[in-house]
């Protein structure tokens, strides 16, 4: 065995097994005691030492010769940054025609007055969205319940479609709606724009109606997805759940109800600490009951894919993607530097912009910490203003006390506001944290199915990333 | 409670690592005496906070001396994945 030198890695132990993780989120599993012997530099098998150089774990050199390769990799892995802020989220008005019991967002009555965006506010909030640098925008229509306002889209999309005539750039455009009231000018407006539809279904009916308040709920929704269907194209509507404290006793039921109607996958979503939400009495024991829950139904959906269904879970896909492909994600949440402000900006009802959607529902409650200025401020005095600058000192994982050494850090992210919102400082507190513990536990479940049952899950895995 | 730790086997890296996780349980006082560091655990954690200490230092140990060894090249990466320095001011480069 040759002289070699160590390449940055972290590592986990999982049920006998380590798993070597480096800087680029590449894995090698490998036996128990491995690391040490390979630190130590005591005798280990040329197999493993074939790998761990093939796999930037260790080099023979002191500068590998691959080092560039390395560097242009991890740069691959962080190119969210060079790209510009892509999702850019419209709360059109906090009016609301349910009554979710978790309501993130502190939806307000559907005849509320002065809880919408103006017009000149929308088309203040077009303009800093062509601001951003990006290739690809996304125009999300979140609420509330945005479809109460379909003039409101409609000169949205208007808006944006004429300054993309010069722009060209590449727009995707998202309705998030509970499809209660998918009338046939909002279904037009979809159509002819090319409009997908986001909705939410957080399980058979009794589960559905119990979050959502209303009796009819369920099937109004299931109606309405239906009636979007039929009209847009099965593959233009997408459906979310939240994991309400009903929902936790329910995984397979769930996973059940999204195959039977016509779902090939869906997100497993914690419920977030905000709104109504925020009121739950016991976040610790809901994050423990969640994590349980995720393991159940991920492993039933795996279960369906090894009968012949194929049935995806998007959480576990965005995990997979970051361990499996060189790619970076755009989801948010799990993002270094965070996805607020560099993925995601929100232009809200209110006249003004902020930094991610929690932040506009903290807003809510009299917190305004993350509001970034007003819709008619210059895209550069918002994005490049003191209020941003002392975020960024804050907001990768890098640097963070408790995420900088983490084994997973690479599969992770930073989340300045959830950090404010539940720990009261924006650099917060890991080992208190539960967005630390519940990622943790899921990103390590993940990696010990792969390093457990490898023949197993990894056709499926490569399935989802297809 | 007091737990003898010794700085010339465990770094100061290490020992503070370990109490920043395990401080969120117990509260932990400490104060260095020469080569050693005393550990007052003022919440009473018993022989099983011994236990997890330990077990805690002994794994920072190891990912402490690949933290320290590939520092360096760890800098060279990034600096080569992500230097732009042409564009930063001398003020903005030492912020």
């Amino acid at each position: 065995m040759k002289k070699y030198a160590l390449l940055p890695f972290n590592f986990i132990e999982t049920d006998g097994k380590e798993v070597l993780i480096n800087e680029l989120g590449d894995m090698l599993v490998v036996g128990v005691g491995s690391v040490e012997k390979i630190v130590k530099r005591l005798p280990i098998d040329d197999d493993l030492y074939k790998s761990l150089v093939a796999n930037f774990f260790i080099t023979e050199n002191p500068l590998p010769p691959l080092l560039d390769v390395y560097a242009s990799r991890l740069k691959l892995k962080k190119g969210f940054m060079d790209d510009g802020t892509a999702l850019h989220i419209f709360v059109l008005t906090l009016r609301c025609n349910q009554n979710c019991t978790y309501c993130q967002a502190t939806s307000r009555d559907e005849n509320a007055q002065r809880c919408s965006m103006t017009k000149e506010m929308m088309a203040n909030a077009v303009n800093l969205m062509f601001h951003s640098p990006s290739k690809h925008l996304t125009m999300e229509f979140q609420g509330g319940e945005p479809s109460l306002e379909p003039d409101l889209i409609k000169y949205g999309i208007e808006k944006a479609e004429a300054i993309n005539l010069t722009e060209k750039r590449k727009i995707t455009y998202v309705l998030c709606t509970n499809c209660r009231n998918l009338t046939s000018e909002v279904l037009e407006i979809c159509k002819k724009y090319n409009v997908q539809i986001s909705t939410s279904l957080d399980g058979p009916d009794f589960i559905h109606n119990a979050n959502r308040g209303k009796a009819d709920s369920y099937q109004k929704t299931i109606s309405g997805i239906n009636k979007a269907r039929n009209f847009l194209g099965k593959e233009k509507v997408a459906a979310l759940m939240t994991t309400s404290e009903l929902s936790l006793n329910y995984p397979k039921e769930i996973v059940d109800e999204y195959v039977k109607n016509g779902f090939d996958g869906m997100f497993l979503r914690a419920l977030n600490p905000y709104g109504l939400a925020s009121e739950n009495d016991d976040w610790r024991r809901y994050n423990e009951r969640f994590i349980n829950f995720y393991k159940t139904a991920l492993n039933y959906i795996i279960e369906l894919n090894q009968n012949g269904t194929f049935f995806r879970e998007e959480y576990a896909t965005i995990i997979l993607r970051k361990i499996l492909t060189p790619y970076t994600t755009g989801f948010v949440d799990l993002q270094s530097p965070a996805g607020i402000i560099n993925s995601v900006l929100i232009y809200n009802y209110d006249g003004y912009v902020y930094a991610s959607d929690e932040s506009r529902m903290l807003a809510e409650k009299g917190d305004y910490t993350f509001r970034l200025g007003k819709l008619s401020d210059k895209y550069e005095d918002i994005i490049y203003g003191e209020k941003v600058r002392r975020i960024a000192k804050i907001w990768s994982n890098e640097v963070l006390a408790g995420c900088s050494n983490c084994p997973v850090r690479v599969y992770c992210g930073a989340d300045p506001v959830r950090n404010h919102s539940t720990q009261g400082d924006m650099y917060g507190f890991r080992p208190s944290s539960l967005f630390c513990k519940k990622n943790k536990a899921i990103i390590e479940y993940i990696i010990s199915l792969i390093a457990h049952r490898e023949n197993e899950v990894m056709p499926i895995f490569k399935s989802w990333l297809r | 409670m007091t737990i003898t730790v010794d700085r010339r086997i465990y770094s100061d890296k290490c020992i503070s690592d370990v109490v920043y996780w395990l401080s969120y349980c117990y509260t932990l006082e400490r104060t260095i005496d020469g080569d050693f560091e005393k550990i007052t655990v003022t919440s009473d954690g018993g022989e099983k906070f011994r236990t997890e200490f330990f077990r805690r230092l002994n794994d920072c140990k190891l990912r402490s001396i690949i933290e320290t060894e590939t520092k360096d090249i760890r800098t060279i990466l990034y600096a080569k994945a992500f230097g732009d320095f042409d564009c930063l001011t001398a003020e903005e480069a030492t912020e």
